[in-house]
């Protein structure tokens, strides 16, 4: 790493780089979705802040009270989740987004040092740095005010624990790219994210379900850990404190320089890296699939669907294809029947054994039918959404967008039905079976709402498309007009359904709730083909909207 | 243009077909006329209004004014038949990247009506033709620029249409791929059907095309066959030999005596776009 003098030319390209981002993100806010962008991002900034300052506080209060309770040996436990956190998250973060390929930047005459000090600078600048970073600063301050003098030898630690964390997620993330590179490594890594996110919320009630019995299978695996756990990065910055704290020096400069020692290998790992980069090698580039002799393509024939015209039935294959191929759809599929089980085992208020629908186990169906069609809404009210550029296809094909727009409908429908079946056999399996009437009610209920909402989401997909990509995480939603909107209708269909179960319930008759249901849900589908019967006109005066948006880059 | 060409019903004619976006005259009263069988090349310079033109003619985008008819039919009064009769490939391709490539070719085909055995059949052959059945699992997003070519100009023939448009087909195709898909478009064109093609590729456009218009700013300067679109220049530049001062103005792109002039010595001189190098970026090594 020798000759990081920076030079007039390492200046100027250092500003010229800063400028154009700068630049990009002046530009980004000419437009309204720019904007738009800038704002959610605010609040993603605002998300992550409070994330910084909460966990800050935690750790260095934790801190302190280690400390000061002569608990120094448990320094671990807080540096090993700063650890774990700086390296994972922007890996996991990398399923959300596109890589940028540095790469990019050789082809102006930079010099190995500032181009290893570009790449460490700017890739730097992400949440898990400005968190860690934080969080560590939170732990030292926690340190020094149970203990002043022995910040002196603390806060080198950290700084040293915290340049280690910023040059391994860079080697991490320079001898992973290639393999995050591929679109599917990405969506498998998105998926894990998610199951990584939802496991989070078992952990309460399987700690409450496991917490009070003896584990001696934990505790013997904890006690075999601890030697290697010592000599790992956490355990190392932990082990220099404590040691000092002690008054043991001599040990305390040993881990530290055990620290440096993990450090410099990092280093020499990226340096190694990024110098093959800089001498020609594209590390983003995934490398070309190797094709062997491939025997005669037998192609399947399309789905034939009784009853269901040619056109219609080849968009329904078409989008359960799309739908069986993307994972963070799949994901939130699953998720009716995942919120049962939340419910199965968060406490109740007076009775545990049913959790929080102890009292109420006959809601559960309804409950997660509900849920079902709220999730449902993400696809409806933007089933065009997916389909990007594909959108000129139905533009030029001598298919009207009225049965285009059926075959998405019947594809919700028949996704609704599978996960209707689905809900009750978890909230059978999990409760009890639905009684007839209230299984009666919430068929004829989600039924009336379904139709409404496959009406205004055949508008509103034609109103306000945008295009999503259903393969990568987070961007799936709709625009924020028919976000809106679909808000107002979901208030004013539960609006009615509760006042049809109130009527019902006065009469103390639910079936009469599914009567109502019914005359709601024939009113819903004459109103459902009328509109039906004016997309095309409606489609045809949106062309140049719709094409724009969803073929935007 | 040929006489019997024109009495005949021409596959595609427009009159006066303009498109307004807001002050900008992207296509101003364009008059064109394909007769059947045609190899067609539309040319102009950047933001000339090609795009503006095949789009239009394909349903992409509505006219401000004017007609269109192709095959004789009116495209605002029965679109969806006129859709059966064509193939397009519009400037994004109009693909689903999350199908593979056979599944899109069946989904296509069964959108423009072929029974299941049949778009299975075709989609079969067109993918063994296009050289596509290497990776037969391959998401459609995840083909390189050149195969989601192949594979756009495969849906826009699997229903064996009467008329093809293609914007930009040969852009970022390999030569192998360009030599394939020139083949079928010659085959095509062998029997019966009509290319409406734009291009900037103009040596691949003067290889294939028998007939080619070009637009500039918005209007349509030329239209014929080359033939007769290389005698109208040459007649003008012998009468610009004559006046006084004007050889420079041919520069570069005259032919030396005794050949005949390239399609893109015609396209330069139609829309004046040579520049005297010279005179600008002295600094440049």
């Amino acid at each position: 790493m020798a000759g990081l003098t920076v030079s007039p030319l390492i200046r100027g390209q250092f500003s010229a780089i800063a400028r154009v981002r700068w630049q990009l993100f002046v530009n980004s806010l000419r437009t309204i979705r720019g904007r738009m962008e800038v704002v959610a991002r605010g609040f993603m900034f605002l998300g992550f802040g409070m994330g910084a300052i909460v966990g800050s506080v935690g750790l260095g209060a934790t801190a302190w009270y280690f400390i000061s309770s002569g608990r120094v040996d448990w320094l671990p436990v807080l540096l090993w989740p700063v650890f774990l956190f700086w390296q994972f998250f922007p890996v996991m973060a990398s399923a959300f987004t596109e890589n940028v390929d540095s790469s990019n930047l050789l082809r102006f005459p930079l010099t190995f040092p500032s181009y290893f000090l570009i790449r460490i600078a700017y890739g730097s600048l992400d949440p898990s740095t400005a968190m860690g970073s934080l969080w560590l600063l939170g732990l030292a301050i926690g340190i020094a005010w149970a203990s002043p003098a022995l910040f002196l030898t603390a806060a080198p630690v950290l700084l040293l624990f915290a340049i280690f964390n910023i040059l391994l997620a860079r080697m991490f993330f320079t001898w992973v790219e290639r393999w995050l590179a591929r679109r599917k490594s990405r969506e498998i890594l998105g998926v894990f994210f998610l199951f990584v996110v939802i496991s989070f919320q078992f952990i309460g009630p399987l700690v409450r379900h496991f917490g009070n019995r003896s584990q001696p299978a934990v505790s013997h695996f904890v006690v075999q850990a601890m030697p290697i756990e010592r000599l790992l990065p956490p355990g190392v910055a932990a082990q220099a404190i404590a040691h000092s704290l002690r008054g043991e020096y001599a040990f305390a400069l040993g881990s530290f320089a055990l620290l440096c020692a993990y450090a410099l290998a990092v280093l020499w790992l990226l340096n190694l890296r990024l110098r093959a980069q800089y001498r020609g090698e594209n590390l983003s580039e995934a490398m070309a699939r190797t094709v062997g002799p491939v025997a005669k393509q037998q192609i399947r024939l399309g789905w034939n669907i009784p009853g269901v015209p040619g056109p219609v039935s080849a968009v329904l294959e078409k989008e359960i294809h799309y739908l069986s191929r993307s994972g963070p759809t799949l994901f939130t599929l699953v998720m009716p029947v995942v919120v049962l089980l939340i419910f199965r085992f968060s406490p109740g208020k007076t009775d545990s054994a049913g959790g929080l629908l102890g009292h109420a186990s006959d809601l559960a169906f309804p409950i997660g039918a509900a849920y079902t069609l709220l999730i449902l809404t993400n696809l409806v009210y933007n089933s065009l959404g997916a389909d990007a550029a594909g959108i000129q296809f139905y533009f030029v094909s001598p298919v009207r967008f009225r049965e285009i727009l059926m075959g998405k409908n019947l594809t919700h429908t028949l996704v609704l039905a599978v996960e209707m079946v689905l809900v009750w056999a978890g909230a059978s399996l999990m409760y009890r079976p639905p009684p007839g009437d209230i299984l009666l009610a919430t068929f004829t209920g989600v039924f009336f709402a379904l139709v409404v909402n496959l009406t205004a989401g055949n508008l509103l997909s034609v109103y306000t498309p945008k295009k999503v990509d259903l393969a990568a995480l987070g961007r799936q939603r709709a625009s924020q007009v028919t976000a809106l909107v679909s808000l107002g209708i979901q208030a004013a269909v539960l609006g009615l359904c509760a006042l049809a179960i109130l009527v019902a319930r006065a009469y103390h008759h639910i079936w009469l709730a599914a009567i109502i249901f019914v005359a709601l849900a024939a009113i819903a589908i004459v109103i459902y083909f009328l509109v039906l019967n004016r997309i095309d006109a409606i489609v045809l005066q949106r062309r140049e909207a719709m094409i724009t948006e969803l073929c935007r880059a | 243009m040929s006489t019997s060409a024109t009495i005949a019903a021409p596959a595609i004619s427009t009159e006066h077909l303009t498109r307004r976006f807001g002050d900008l005259v992207a296509v101003q009263d364009v008059n064109l006329r394909v007769a059947p069988g045609q190899f067609f090349g539309f040319l102009g310079p950047n933001g000339a209004g090609k795009s503006t033109t095949i789009k239009m003619l394909t349903g992409l985008l509505a006219p401000t004014s004017g007609r269109m008819q192709i095959l004789g039919i009116d495209l605002t009064q029965d679109s969806v038949e006129v859709k059966r009769q064509i193939g397009v490939v519009p400037e994004g391709m109009a693909l689903f990247g999350r199908l593979t490539g056979s599944e899109y070719l069946n989904f296509v085909g069964r959108m423009y009506g072929l029974d299941r055995s049949t778009a299975a059949k075709r989609t079969a052959e067109l993918l063994d033709f296009m050289q596509l059945v290497d990776q037969p699992k391959a998401l459609v997003t995840d083909y390189s620029h050149g195969m989601q070519k192949k594979l756009a100009l495969a849906a826009a023939v699997i229903h064996g249409p009467k008329i093809l448009f293609l914007d930009e087909p040969f852009e970022g195709v390999d030569a192998i791929a360009s030599n394939t898909l020139k083949s079928m478009l010659q085959n095509m064109i062998a029997r019966g059907a009509t290319i409406f093609l734009t291009s900037h590729v103009l040596e691949i456009v003067e290889r294939l095309c028998s007939h080619v218009a070009i637009i500039h700013r918005g209007q349509l300067v030329a239209q014929g066959s080359l033939e007769e679109l290389r005698a109208g220049v040459e007649a003008q530049a012998a009468a610009a030999l004559t006046a006084a001062g004007a050889p420079h103005e041919i520069g570069a792109s005259a032919p030396a005596p005794g050949e005949k002039l390239t399609l893109e010595q015609i396209f330069l001189r139609i829309v004046g776009g040579t520049r005297r190098a010279d005179q600008e970026l002295s600094w440049l090594g």
